[in-house]
């Protein structure tokens, strides 16, 4: 039988529960009491949205092609052997 | 083959295709490329130095960025340092809090704007360091809790604290720039309660 929360339970494990840290059981009680209560639902849709936001904080599209060449000829200075033969 | 070419290519393999992870996480440390390319640098040759002391078949990215942060407060010459002893239960009251006061400004939708989301990277750089690296490591780069709390050799409830405690001040500053920026629906009532740390 699922463990039933209340919504002082949920919101002290949002956090827990948006980052997927929770025990499988006690995620699949936090997922069914934000599904059916719309306090909760509304507090997760923010969070959610919030963290979507950090991820734009990423820089993904870095390009390290030069330092890695500098890498690489630091390391071989260190004796490293391409294993390319480069 | 030779033993030190196999172990190169293992290297290779193994190390070196982090190498732009580890640049990110090195670039939300320092703050700057010219010192973020240093440390990227030391990182990958201390880890090529001590590559005979990893463990094969473990997360090699989790042990690089272990490396880059001793790197970087090794070459930084700061303590082990910055004490954080907040409570991960009342932050996550204290989002809860926030979230209810964004609703009464008429933000709730505030990170779903772009002007918001566009601020991000500057309130990530104003965070203190000793949240900024737990935020950067989970937000940004995916790590789980316990991965974290192995980089930065502290307990995983201090991994927590540290990283509901960083989620807040974030929301905070962007929440108060979403207002400083007009963001707020004309006529609503201003609600600043829980928007400053």
């Amino acid at each position: 039988m699922m463990e039933m929360l209340d919504c002082d339970a949920v919101m002290r494990q949002m956090w827990d529960f948006l980052d997927g840290e929770l025990p499988l059981e006690r995620m699949r009680a936090l997922e069914a009491h934000i599904a059916m209560c719309e306090r909760c639902s509304g507090h997760a849709k923010f969070e959610r949205s919030f963290k979507a936001a950090l991820r734009t904080a990423r820089e993904d599209g870095a390009d390290s092609t030069a330092l890695g060449a500098r890498v690489l000829a630091a390391l071989r200075r260190e004796g490293f052997t391409d294993p390319r033969g480069a | 083959m030779t033993e030190s070419r196999r172990t190169d290519g293992e290297f290779e393999t193994e190390a070196l295709r982090h190498l732009p992870e580890v640049a990110r996480f090195a670039r939300s440390l320092a703050g700057n490329d010219a010192d973020a390319d240093d440390l990227v640098q030391d990182t990958f040759l201390t880890a090529y130095r001590q590559w005979h002391q990893y463990e094969r078949g473990t997360a090699c990215r989790a042990w690089l960025f272990t490396i880059c942060r001793n790197r970087y407060y090794r070459v930084r010459e700061r303590a082990q340092r910055q004490v954080a002893t907040d409570d991960p239960v009342l932050e996550s009251l204290a989002a809860a809090e926030l979230h209810r006061s964004a609703q009464e400004g008429g933000l709730s939708d505030a990170f779903e704007r772009s002007e918001v989301r566009e601020a991000v990277q500057r309130a990530m750089a104003a965070l203190p360091e000793v949240y900024r690296e737990v935020a950067v490591l989970v937000d940004l780069h995916d790590q789980t809790y316990e991965t974290v709390a192995t980089i930065l050799q502290v307990p995983v409830g201090t991994v927590r604290s540290r990283l509901f405690r960083a989620r807040r001040l974030l929301q905070g500053s962007l929440l108060a720039f979403a207002v400083d920026a007009g963001l707020r629906p004309r006529g609503a009532t201003p609600s600043t309660r829980g928007l400053a740390s």
